[in-house]
């Protein structure tokens, strides 16, 4: 989603949510990732400013008091979490731990193909199709990547082939390198 | 990066982990690096592997230390269970992509600058490094270009005129090796 994103031509437009959207979002993101509960207060401080920076392509991103981007999502859909915010709560999203090899790849903005995931350093969660994951890799221990599933994690095993997870949102892809948000 | 479970029929470990770990602090503490602005442990994927290094050595010496002895650049212990770490070591460690290391490419950098009153030039560095041969480069610019190329340096390449744009595409085109992501522009460099 970020691959070609610079937040100098992307970004539209940025305001304050007003009250009641905030409580909007922290509803619906508590209800997609009902593991945060415990942390919610921290990530989305009830009393701070969330700001929703307007994107092209319908891309929609929540940035916190510092200005850091926190969850995103493109027209209605699913919020992702940011990396950032996953590399401080990993426990967000199901991990799915990548193979050595397919790190690089990763690392340059490609989907993670069935076999990145299903080789003897790969171990994944079991999902269903269309479930947003956290990329790791095999010897390392922050993710790399936010994808979403292709195919649950039986498919990806049984099939062995094509696109497994669709890679969202990866290290020094745009969103990553995004200025702080004013 | 979890307590595994075994299925009879595939023998294959699944990670079963479901929320926060009990003993762990969130947020977890994690350290960026100042050059490519990962996760240390994954700087040995930058391009700019060799700046990455420096920048630790300055600013993480310890974390340095670790990455160089080949211990993994883990800056925290998410997970305490003894059974994972076992596992953890005898997968290898980064013993292999240590050595891999110093072939790997360093990523190209493309600038401008201008000689003599208004003759703009481009310099371009790093091709080296992904093995490709400078002599070989030069003449395939000074073809491409219809325009003078020569080799100025170690890894350097300066071509007359302003190119710079073109070859973001020419370079990819040219050697797939190079992957436009890891092409770099420096912008203008004052004399
Ligand atoms: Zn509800
Ligand atoms: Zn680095």
């Amino acid at each position: 989603m970020f691959k070609k994103f610079e937040d100098k031509e992307m970004v539209s437009n940025v305001n304050n949510a007003k009250s009641s959207v905030q409580r909007g979002i922290r509803h619906a993101v508590l209800e997609q990732f009902p593991h945060i509960d415990d942390y919610i207060e921290q990530i989305l401080p009830k009393k701070d400013n969330l700001k929703i920076v307007k994107c092209h392509e319908h891309i929609e991103i929540l940035a916190n008091s510092n200005g850091e981007a926190v969850f995103f999502r493109q027209r209605d859909g699913p919020y992702y979490p940011a990396l950032k915010l996953i590399h401080k709560y990993p426990f967000i999203l199901p991990h799915m731990q990548v193979d050595k090899g397919a790190i690089r790849f990763v690392l340059s903005g490609a989907n993670i193909m069935c076999p990145g995931l299903t080789s003897p350093g790969a171990k994944m969660t079991k999902v269903d199709k269309d479930q947003i994951v956290a990329i790791m890799a095999e010897g390392k221990q922050h993710a790399l990547a936010i994808g979403v599933t292709k195919m649950s994690t039986d498919e990806i095993i049984s099939s062995n082939k094509g696109i497994g997870v669709d890679n969202i949102h990866y290290l020094n892809d745009g969103l990553w390198n995004m200025k702080p948000v004013k | 990066m979890a307590a595994a479970e075994t299925t009879e029929s595939t023998a294959r470990e699944f990670l079963t982990d479901i929320g926060p770990k009990p003993g762990v602090k969130y947020p977890v503490d994690i350290r960026y690096c100042g050059e490519c602005s990962m996760p240390t442990e994954y700087c040995e994927y930058y391009p700019g592997y060799e700046r990455c290094k420096k920048w630790l050595e300055d600013n993480l010496p310890k974390e340095f230390e670790k990455l160089m002895s080949g211990k993994g650049g883990g800056d925290i212990e998410e997970e305490k269970d003894g059974e994972d770490k076992k596992k953890r070591q005898t997968r290898g460690g980064k013993g292999a992509v240590k050595a891999k290391k110093k072939l790997e490419p360093e990523g190209i950098k493309l600038a401008t600058s201008t000689r003599g009153k208004k003759k703009k030039i481009t310099i371009v560095t790093g091709l080296a490094s992904y093995e490709i041969d400078l002599k070989a480069a030069s003449k395939f610019f000074s073809n491409k270009f219809s325009c003078g190329s020569s080799i100025s340096g170690d890894d350097e390449i300066v071509i007359q005129g302003d190119v710079k744009d073109d070859l973001f595409d020419i370079l990819p085109e040219k050697w797939s090796i190079i992957d436009e992501e890891s092409i770099e522009d420096l912008g203008e460099l004052k004399k």
